[in-house]
Order: structure tokens, then sequence, then C-alpha cells
């Protein structure tokens, strides 16, 4: 019998939970097929797939779920309900409803693994999904427990190096699969906080090279995953109700966090055209910025987003903050 | 006599310059750019030598705009850079204290916040045409009116038509409805000159605080309709600077004489890069799934610029 | 002190006379226009949905008028809506105001707050016991506005000459703005609804009948739908609509099984909440789909997520239930035309299915 194939796409929690999600499934015998980073064959796919109004990363997942569907067995799509100690924060609802948009939008799909991440539903949630997972791939239990155990602590490892190295997601999981250490940084004058989400900021295809850009303009970036979650989780009682969404509240409270720290020099929040909550954090973060008089750029991002917008952007950003600091200094 | 060019290649127009060392401008071209970059910054360049006196000599070139890095790979500039930070350089210069810059063109608007001289925020239009110039273009197209007299016509109004939409498609039909129930002309001018006000400032200008003296720039400033609009939503004096669409080439040239002045040498090629015959070619990578369409501008065999690529395989710096 | 609320159809005169009866003094909402359209687009971010936009200009002009103290409803997400108060009221200071800002939750979210909002309305000196009854009148206001616009949405389609039926709703409505205690309500909606039922009618009409569902707001209040259901009642439909004010309440406070029958009938093709009435829009298309309903309009705010999500889902209830639906986004560009246009043509297309039918059978 050949080994079966799990299809992840390369998007949304890829960058939150891929080295868990490998390790269990490699643990379970079965190969883990990722789709290419995005490109524009997969936006074209996904824009077709989905209805108009949808966020541009709501597009990319139907894209890189059409990539993947004839290559591989099943196509695994967790549902992300709520992984945090606070019930009430859980993800946008375009998320809670995805594998039932996908399943309603795209024809001849392979069979779909989409277990419910629920911390509501105990505290061994994740135990929860991964056996439900097992048991869908007909696999014995002691082997189901022992993939979670190993998967568990990747995950944790995943977690622990990003805040000790300052990695991002991408730099992470290149460590822990390939590299088993962390590249040189060139040169930088600048540190910029880059806030937004992990699926965007991390894509170079729909974030414009944001990222590359600016390393090669002698900027250090910053982002939210270089932060412990219980550091950023100290800011939680600064609004006087939390956001109801995870990435959203890990957005606003980095933003509290970098504005705390002194070697930042401005904050570029990132965000996807028509995104729902991004209304709300963009706004927040603005009026945060705007009452410390502390650089801020809005970048907005959209499937027709041209490399030359972000950079004229980005570029007279940098000038901003090296002129403001010239007068300073 | 020492002078110094400033290159403006945007969308809609091209804008040339060249300042002294009193900023004045000593010479000046507006060339429609038609989308045809290069050929807009060779005429450009001719019309600049001939306008000039002879005794000028070019000591810097700044290039700004969209097509930056091409006019910058073609004329062979000193400084290239972008039209926020240009603007801000010549408005913060020629307009004294100058705390906003309201700058409207053909297909981009935005919005740069001063405070000391320095840029403190800024903010450039994110959907479609919401807040540009075109909008009023189409407009005054499909009324008949001649774009140079929308100004004066819309001056004229006394009770403004509310015409709603955020982009230039819903306006339309909004404006089409407005005038089939007999709404006067010069209201209905008045009436979208506020119109594109409101979606510049709710695009655009949204959470910005507008303090004066405000800078109005760029094409759509010539529109009187345009000032009054501005100076009505905002309620304060908006000030139009003497050459209110030449600014970005007037930033680029004080940019490329900070520039001169710190390292004392150019890369100018000179005025005959108007002859040079540059060759457009264009194909499409299929090195990946992305397909990007490239750019290359070279001369007889030697490419001296390409763009259009998503990565970094076909790219040449247009320093060299 | 001077207090005032969002407009939300005619519930404005249920909180308005339950303020006032509790001793304050009330900065009424006015009807929305283009007026508020202007002031939220302006202070809002660009894709706040169209509710958040209407509400920041509804806040702005009662401010103007005078307003020192708002009050609005909460939530528990995920649904922007519950986070709404909190950006409103940083936006609203931002830009220069000075108010009381209070963000009722359900009580089940949070009682102790809930119980604290309820503190700061009961004036000292007012009895538990009378306040009560002045919440029970209010509450009751409430309930006679909705079955008035439930009758009037049946009746339309039958009468003999356009318009007739808004009067007599209109009228009714004004005896009950006019009415100060509960006996006075209950009166006052018996008058009125015989006023609505005299209308002269025509009771051999076949009407269509349509299915409203959608994002509360859009679909409570007229000017943001553009009137629809008087629209489609003079267009010879009968519209029954999923929400109502009071039984909003009712579902998310204390009548949950109602909320679980429609959860359930969106099971096979949503399982999981996913906040506003996105699950409630496709359940009730189901619902109204084995109700041999001739149609159904989805109501969404442009970028309403939840709408989103269950605009993705009802072409397949669509296909399975054999109903058309027809989805209206409403943004600040929706323009009165295109509204009339899309409803035509859909009643078109309803009104050739019926014949089709009709033929078969």
């Amino acid at each position: 019998m050949s080994q079966v194939i799990v299809g992840f796409p390369t998007t949304l929690t890829y960058y939150l939970h891929y080295p868990m999600w490998k390790v269990f499934f490699s643990e379970l015998g079965c190969k883990v097929e990722t789709s290419p980073m995005t490109n524009k064959k997969i936006l074209d796919e996904g824009v077709k797939e989905t209805v108009t109004d949808a966020c541009v990363p709501i597009k990319l997942y139907h894209g890189h779920a059409v990539a993947l569907k004839d290559k591989v067995d099943y196509l695994f799509i967790p549902r992300m309900v709520n992984v945090d100690s606070d019930k009430n924060i859980t993800f946008c609802p375009k998320f809670l409803g995805l594998p039932d948009m996908i399943k309603a939008s795209i024809p001849n799909l392979p069979k779909i693994i989409s277990p419910s991440l629920d911390r509501k539903s105990g505290h061994y949630y994740l135990y929860k999904a991964c056996r439900e997972i097992g048991r869908q791939l007909e696999k014995p239990a002691s082997l189901i427990f022992r993939a979670y155990r190993r998967a568990v602590s990747i995950q944790k490892k995943f977690e622990k190096i990003m805040v000790q190295n300052k990695l991002n997601p991408v730099e992470g999981i290149d460590y822990l699969f390939n590299s088993g250490s962390c590249s040189e940084r060139p040169d930088a004058d600048l540190n910029i906080a880059v806030l937004g989400y992990p699926y965007q900021i991390y894509d170079p295809y729909i974030s414009a090279n944001l990222m590359s850009w600016l390393e090669n303009h002698k900027v250090r970036t910053w982002t939210m995953e270089m932060v412990d979650y219980s550091q950023l989780q100290k800011y939680s009682g600064k609004l006087k109700k939390k956001l109801f969404w995870h990435f959203s509240n890990k957005v606003v409270w980095a933003c509290y966090h970098y504005l705390d720290q002194p070697h930042i020099d401005g904050i570029i929040h990132v965000t996807a055209f028509s995104c729902g909550p991004d209304a709300m954090v963009d706004k927040l973060v603005e009026l945060e910025c705007k009452q410390r008089n502390f650089p801020f750029l809005s970048l907005m991002i959209d499937e027709q987003t041209g490399e030359g917008g972000v950079t004229t952007r980005l570029e007279a950003f940098t000038d901003m903050i090296r002129y403001r600091r010239e007068q300073q200094g | 006599m020492r002078t110094y060019m400033g290159i403006d290649v945007g969308s809609v127009s091209t804008d040339v310059v060249l300042i002294d060392d009193d900023n004045n401008v000593i010479a000046s071209a507006y060339i429609r750019t038609a989308g045809q970059p290069i050929k807009a910054v060779q005429e450009g360049l001719r019309l600049i030598s001939r306008e000039k006196p002879p005794e000028a000599k070019v000591y810097a070139v700044g290039s700004t705009g969209s097509a930056r890095e091409l006019a910058a790979a073609i004329v062979g500039a000193d400084v290239v850079k972008n039209e926020i930070t240009a603007h801000a350089v010549a408005s913060s210069t020629l307009v004294p204290g100058v705390q906003t810059i309201i700058e409207i063109g053909g297909q981009d608007s935005k919005i740069i916040i001063l405070r000391n001289g320095v840029v403190s925020d800024f903010a450039m239009n994110t959907v479609c045409a919401a807040g540009t110039g075109s909008f009023l273009d189409q407009q005054a197209a499909r009324l008949g009116i001649p774009i140079n007299e929308f100004g004066k016509i819309a001056l004229k109004s006394k009770n403004s038509v509310r015409i709603a939409g955020r982009c230039s498609v819903f306006a339309e039909s909004d404006m089409i409805h407005k005038q089939q129930m007999g709404h006067k002309m010069e209201d209905l001018l008045a009436g979208l000159c506020e119109a594109l006000v409101r979606n510049y400032l709710n695009n655009v200008g949204k959470g910005k605080q507008i303090l004066p003296p405000v800078a109005f720039q760029g094409g759509v400033a010539a529109n009187e309709g345009m000032k009054k609009a501005l100076e009505k939503a905002l309620g304060m004096e908006v000030i139009i600077p003497k050459d209110y669409c030449l600014m970005g080439a007037i930033g680029a040239a004080m940019l490329a004489r900070k520039q001169e002045r710190e390292n004392g040498q150019t890369n100018f090629r000179g005025f005959d890069v108007t002859d040079i015959n540059y060759q457009v070619t264009s194909f499409e990578c299929t090195k990946c799934p992305n397909l990007c369409e490239i750019i290359c501008i070279s001369i007889g065999e030697n490419d001296i610029c390409r763009w259009g690529g998503r990565c970094e395989r076909w790219q040449i710096s247009g320093e060299k | 002190m001077k207090i005032s609320f969002p407009r939300m159809g005619n519930s404005y005169i249920g909180f308005k006379h339950l303020c006032e009866g509790l001793g304050f003094e009330v900065v009424v909402p006015p009807s929305l226009t283009q007026k508020t359209i202007t002031y939220g687009a302006r202070y809002s971010p660009e894709f706040a949905c169209m509710p958040f936009k209407v509400l920041t200009g509804t806040y702005v002009e009662v401010l103007e008028k005078g307003a020192d103290v708002i009050i609005s409803s909460g939530g528990i997400g995920p649904c922007r809506a519950g986070f709404y108060g909190v950006l409103h009221e940083k936006i609203l200071k931002d830009i220069g105001y000075d108010f009381k800002f209070i963000v009722v939750d359900p009580p089940m979210a949070n009682l102790k707050d809930f119980y604290n909002n309820v503190l700061f309305l009961k004036p000292r000196n007012l009895k538990w016991g009378s306040f009560l009854k002045k919440v029970r009148t209010a509450w009751k206001m409430l309930t006679a506005l909705d079955g008035l616009d439930m009758l009037v949405a049946q009746r339309r389609a039958y009468e003999l000459k356009k318009g007739d039926t808004q009067k007599a709703f209109e009228t009714a409505v004004s005896y009950i703005d006019s009415a100060e205690t509960y006996k006075e309500v209950v009166e006052a909606e018996t008058e009125g609804r015989k006023l609505i039922e005299r209308v002269p009618c025509d009771e051999t009409r076949k009407p269509l009948r349509v299915g409203i569902v959608g994002e509360i707001y859009v679909v409570i209040e007229p000017f943001m739908n553009m009137d629809i259901e008087r629209r489609l009642g003079e267009m010879g439909v009968i519209t029954h609509r999923s929400i109502y004010v009071t039984t909003y309440v009712r579902h998310t406070i204390w009548d949950r099984k109602a909320e679980d029958y429609i959860k359930d009938a969106a099971r096979p093709y949503l399982k999981q909440m996913v906040g506003g009435h996105g699950i409630n829009s496709v359940g009730e298309t189901v619902l109204y789909g084995k109700d041999n309903y001739d149609g159904v309009v989805q109501l969404a705010p442009f970028t309403c997520i939840p709408e989103i999500v269950a605009r993705s889902i009802l072409p397949k209830v669509s296909r399975d239930y054999d109903i058309p639906v027809l989805t209206l986004h409403i943004d600040e560009q929706t323009g009165e035309t295109g509204v009339q246009t899309r409803l035509e043509a859909f009643l078109d297309l309803l009104r050739e299915k019926q014949k089709v039918l009709g033929e078969c059978s």
C-alpha cells in the first residue's frame, strides 16, 4: 500500500502550527504535501472560486486548496475555534466557517480532515483533535498518542526558538526542518515593528516582498512571534474589552509591547483589503500611535497590489523616520 | 549658471524642471506620459534644452514619480526618490511653515502631514480612483465640459448638488440621475468638486490632523472649484503654490542639489540622451507559475534596465 | 444629563418612553439621512461595515444636539459589532467629544456589568417595583410595534390602493407613541391593528411569499434596506422577516430553544457559530425552503463577515431546496434604483417559476 498523502495549504495556520502538524502526520506514517508558495496561478484560482467580497487571505486559501486537491488523498483544513485561555477569544468568522466554505465552493475535493481546535472542549482539546484525525486515518491509539506527544513537543520548540533567536515563523520552520541554525542578519540602522497577520506578512507574493525590501534597506524587522505570548498577554487589559479574534489581539498587544521598547523606531501595520477585523485593529493601532506621536504606517494589501505602491510607501516611511532622527539628533 | 534638474514621471504626466541655487524655476516642461514614459522623458529633456539659457549647466539630476527608476536609468540620475519625500521637500521650502500638503493628481492623490518641517505622517489613495483627478476628468468628459473651464463654471454655483458614490462608476450613475432631474450645470460641477473633496478626505485624509498652512498642489489644483470646495470642507484657507503642478519635480531637483553639494559630481548623461534610441522589449518569464511580464530597456545590445519581475532573476540595478 | 441611543426602526419610541419615564432628558436620535452617512463615512474606518458607519454618524448627530450619555448594545463576538462600543468611544473622543458611553452587554456575558448598567438607569428614589413596571410597559410598547410591523408585512400585498396600508401603519405607530401606561399601550395596539385591517383589500389575490434574512441592523432599519418590506409589499409580495428587536432579545436572553431550532436547520451546511447572524441566515433560508416560500432575500452590509460566510454557503441551500436567493449588499453607495431593479428582476423570476410549477401540477 502506498503512503497516504495529506495536503497542507501553505497559508493561514501554516505559520502558526505547521511544525506540529508536519510531525504529527509524519509520525502517523503519512506524507505531508504542502502547496507551493503563493504565486499568480494560486491567487487567480482562489479569486475564481471565492465570493467576490471575501478577503484576500480567504481567496488565497481557496487557491491553495485547489493547488493541492488533485495531488493528495486528504486535504487538511483545521477549524480554528479557540486556542486561548480566554474562551471568548476565537477566530475571524471566515476561519470558523472555512471548511464549510471550501466544501460549498470547490468541486471534486479529496477527503477533508477538519478537526476543531477548540480549547473550550476541555483541557486535552489538542489530543482530542489528534485522536479524531488518527481515527479517521484508522491508526492505532498508541501510535496516535506517541505522534501527539512528539507534535506538541516540536510545537513548543518552534515557539521557543522564535522568541529566543528573534526569528519569524518562516525562519523558524527553516531552522527546525532544514538549517538548524540562524542566518546572519544584514546591517541595519532602523528597527521597525511589522505587525499584521502572519499569513500576509510572510507571504512574499501577497505582501509584495515587504520583508525583504526592508531587510535590503537597512531595516531590522520585529514581529509579534518574537515576543513570548505571556509577555503579550500582559497588555490584554489595555482595552476595555479584548478583541474577539486571536490574531487581532496579538497584533494589538504587540503594538503596545513594541511602543514600550525604546529601540523601536516605527510601526507598520499590514492589513488586507476588506479584512473585517482589521478595520477595527488598524484604527486602534493608528489612534494609539497618534496619541504617542509615534511613526506609523498602515499598509493595505490586496490582490492587485503592485510592488510599486508598496515600495513607494515604505521608502517614504523610512525617509520620514530617518529625517526625523536627523532633525532631533 | 549652476542648475539642477528634477524629473517627475507619473502615470498621467511627466514634468521636468531646472532650478537654480535660489529655487528659481529656470525652465520647465510638461508632457503627457501617455503610457510611454521613455519618450516622455526624452521629449521633456528636449524641451528643456531648448528653453534654458545657454549658460545654464546641469550639475545634478533627481527623479521621482512612479517611473522614477526608469527615468533615472535613461537620464543618469544622482538621486531617485519617492514622490512623498519629493513633494514634502519642495513644499516645505516654497510654502514657509507648511503643516499639511494636499496633492491631487490624475490617478494618485496623497496627503502629507509635516511638523517642524519634517514629514510626520502621510497617506496615499487606496481604493481605485477614489479622490483623484481622473474622477473629474471622466465626469467633465461625460458632461461635455472642457476640463480647463470646469473650475470657472463650478465657481458660479450658489447651490451645489450632492453627488453620492465612492468611485467614479457609482458617482456617474448618481450624477446622470441628478442631471435628469434638471439641476443646473454649475451646481452639478460644484457638486462633483465637493464629492471629490469628500472622497479624498474620507479615503486619503481619514484620521489625519489637518492644520494650516495647507498647501494644495497637483494638477487638480488648477481647478478653482476644487480650491473653493476644499476650503469649504476644511474651514480654512488653502494655499496654491505658484508651481503647483511641478512640485514633485522641483523636490527631486532640490534633493539632487543637496546630493551634489555633498559629493560634487553627477551621473547625468547629458542632453544627448534625447537622441539615443532606447528599445523596449517585453517577454513573459516562464520560470515559475507567476508568469511575470518582464520589461527591458536597452541601447543596442545592452540591457540597461529591466523590471516587472517578482523575484530578482532579471534585475539589473539602475545605477551600475 | 441628556441620554441618547442608536436608532433601529421604530424601536426608538419604546426606548424614548422608558428613559423619559425614568426621569431622564432624552435626545431622540434623528431619522437616518445622507448626513448621518456622511458623518459616518468620514470618521469610521473605510472597511468598517455599514452599521458601524451609520452608528458613528448617529452618535455625532446626537452629540451635536447636546447628548452627554449614549447607551448602546454590546455583544460577545466573533462578529465585530460586539467591539463597536470600544472603538466608537475611542473615535468620538479622538474627534473631541466628551460624553459617557454605556455599552450594555448581554447579562450572561457579564452579569456584574449588566447589573451596574441597570443601577445607572434606575433613579435611586424609584422603587424596584415601579422600575420593573416601567420596563414592562416599554417592553410591551416594543412588542406592540413589532406586532404592527409583522401585520403590515402580511397586509400590504392585498391593498387596493397602493400606500394605504403604510399610511394606516404610520397612524398606528403614532397611537403607540402617544400611549403612557401599560393599559394605554394595549389599547393603542388594538386600535392600530383595527386601522390596518380595515384598509380596503382584494382578498382573492395569491401573493408571492418572500423571506428576508441577513444582518440584524440592515434587516430592521428601513433606511438601511431602502424600505425593502414596503417596496416588496407594494409590489404585491408578502414578506416575512426573521428578526425583530423583541424576538432578538427574547432569543438571545431567554428563549434559546427558538434559536436552537434555527441552528439545527443550518447544521448540515454550517456547523460552527460564525457570529452575527451568519448561521441564522443559513438556517432561516433552510426553514423558508421547507415552508415552501417562493424566495429569500439576504441583506448583507458590505464587508459584513458573518454574511460573507453565509453567502458562500447559500447557493448550495438554494439548490437543495429549490428556493431562489437574492443577496443585496448594503453600503453607502447603494442607490434606490439599483435595489428596485434587482427586486423587480427577482420577482419576475419568482413569478415565472410559480407559473411553471402551476402548469406542472
